[in-house]
């Protein structure tokens, strides 16, 4: 099982603090792919994403436990 | 006086006598005057730095007095231009900095004329485009900067030191199309320090010649869900970046990558257009406007609102029509509020 959490302004959308989904064995981008198909709203190619607090690379594969965090990029200065 | 103006900053041995005298003889280059502009041009004059320029467009006005701390009631009754009501302030705290205030679009040609002779860069915008502006000018030009945001109760801030760490085009690979703004969804104040503290913190570090004390990693946090956060992000430096990679085409640098404004003839209106067509989320935007006041229409091809007595009309593909004015600057002002 995996934990996702949603930063600035996301929580929103999935309507949740955060989510938990298997997506062991599963790509970054195979991830985001599978949230839009139940959060079509949700930015995602804008979006920073972190596997352990660690960027990550949309080809990068999903371990047990791995805590992914979808983080956008804040405009407003 | 002079002799203990600084007394508690030097007594701090990260900065000692010795990083005190080297913050006096640094420049540094802000661009942008709205919160975090304030936050940090003040912070570092107060510190002492030699030289700041600060460059901004915008006039100060009475919905940023709740959060954009050089500013008062007087500067918003009289319009008075961001820059010149900080240069006022700034130099009421500390007559040994050197102030250049700039009353203008941070363009280009503008940026990089001022660029040259400044020792650290420290983002202070409210928009992706002119960050990856500055992110290829920077690099271009081998200088440090900060980059910070703010909206709501969150914010983010990371340092880009050229050919050491990544830079903000390997963290986003393309410009976001529609961020969060704080005229859209708001901002409170300690979201703004939040960052101010952080960029500032960096920038001293960078000023005294202390890198290795450098956070290196890009922070972020909620202060209303109490949530901090640091991403590592070595492994984002992409060798094929077109800004730091090994074939660098600076692609902001260019003209045809850059948002056009023309004044449209005959009529008071100016028409915003952005180098590529954008899919915007109209129902998104309008619902999170109506939220915030705003006098809103909406149907699936565009959106019209009243933003400080101009109407703006927004198109799905990201073009804008702002009515009742030929300021292209204020127009596209105004454009950035709303779209980041």
């Amino acid at each position: 099982m995996n934990k996702l959490l949603f930063f600035a302004g996301l929580k929103e959308i999935i309507n949740a603090d955060y989510l938990e989904m298997d997506l062991t064995g599963k790509t970054v981008r195979e991830a985001k792919a599978e949230l839009l198909a139940t959060y079509s709203d949700l930015p995602l190619n804008s979006v920073m994403t972190a596997i352990n607090e660690e960027f990550a690379l949309d080809d990068d594969i999903i371990e047990k436990n791995d805590i992914i965090a979808f983080i956008p990029p804040v405009s407003g200065g | 006086m002079e002799a203990n103006r600084y007394s508690r900053q030097t007594l701090f041995p990260q900065i000692g006598a010795l990083g005190q005298a080297k913050i006096q003889k640094k420049h540094v280059l802000i661009i942008g005057a709205g919160a975090l502009g304030s936050g940090s041009a003040e912070m570092l004059v107060r510190a002492g730095v030699g030289k700041l320029t600060i460059i901004d467009r915008d006039y100060v006005e009475l919905s940023n007095l709740q959060r954009q701390q050089l500013y008062t009631e007087e500067d918003a009754n009289e319009k008075v231009p961001k820059a010149i009501a900080a240069e006022k302030r700034l130099k009421a705290i500390n007559t040994e900095a050197v102030i250049t205030p700039i009353v203008a679009e941070a363009t280009k040609e503008l940026v990089e004329e001022y660029l040259e002779a400044a020792d650290l860069l420290i983002d202070a915008t409210d928009n992706f485009e002119t960050r990856m502006l500055l992110n290829d000018l920077a690099l271009f030009h081998q200088t440090p900067w900060i980059y910070g945001a703010c909206v709501g109760s969150s914010g983010m801030c990371f340092t880009i030191i050229p050919e050491e760490t990544p830079c903000l085009h390997c963290l986003l690979h393309t410009l976001p199309v529609q961020g969060m703004t704080c005229d859209t969804v708001g901002i409170i104040a300690p979201a703004v320090q939040m960052v101010v503290s952080h960029q500032v913190t960096e920038a001293l570090k960078i000023l005294v010649e202390d890198r290795q004390a450098l956070r290196g990693s890009l922070f972020h946090f909620d202060l209303w869900t109490n949530e901090y956060s640091n991403m590592k992000v070595s492994r984002a430096k992409n060798p094929s970046c077109q800004t730091c990679g090994t074939n660098r085409i600076y692609p902001f640098l260019r003209g045809e990558n850059r948002t056009k404004t023309a004044v449209l003839c005959g009529r008071d209106t100016v028409q915003i257009r952005p180098p590529k067509q954008k899919k915007l989320s109209l129902n998104k935007l309008a619902a999170s406007l109506k939220q915030n006041g705003y006098h809103v229409k909406a149907n699936p091809f565009l959106l019209s609102v009243e933003m400080d007595g101009n109407r703006i009309v927004l198109f799905e593909d990201g073009r804008a029509l702002v009515h009742n004015t030929k300021d292209t600057v204020f127009a596209r002002s105004l454009y950035d509020k709303l779209l980041g």
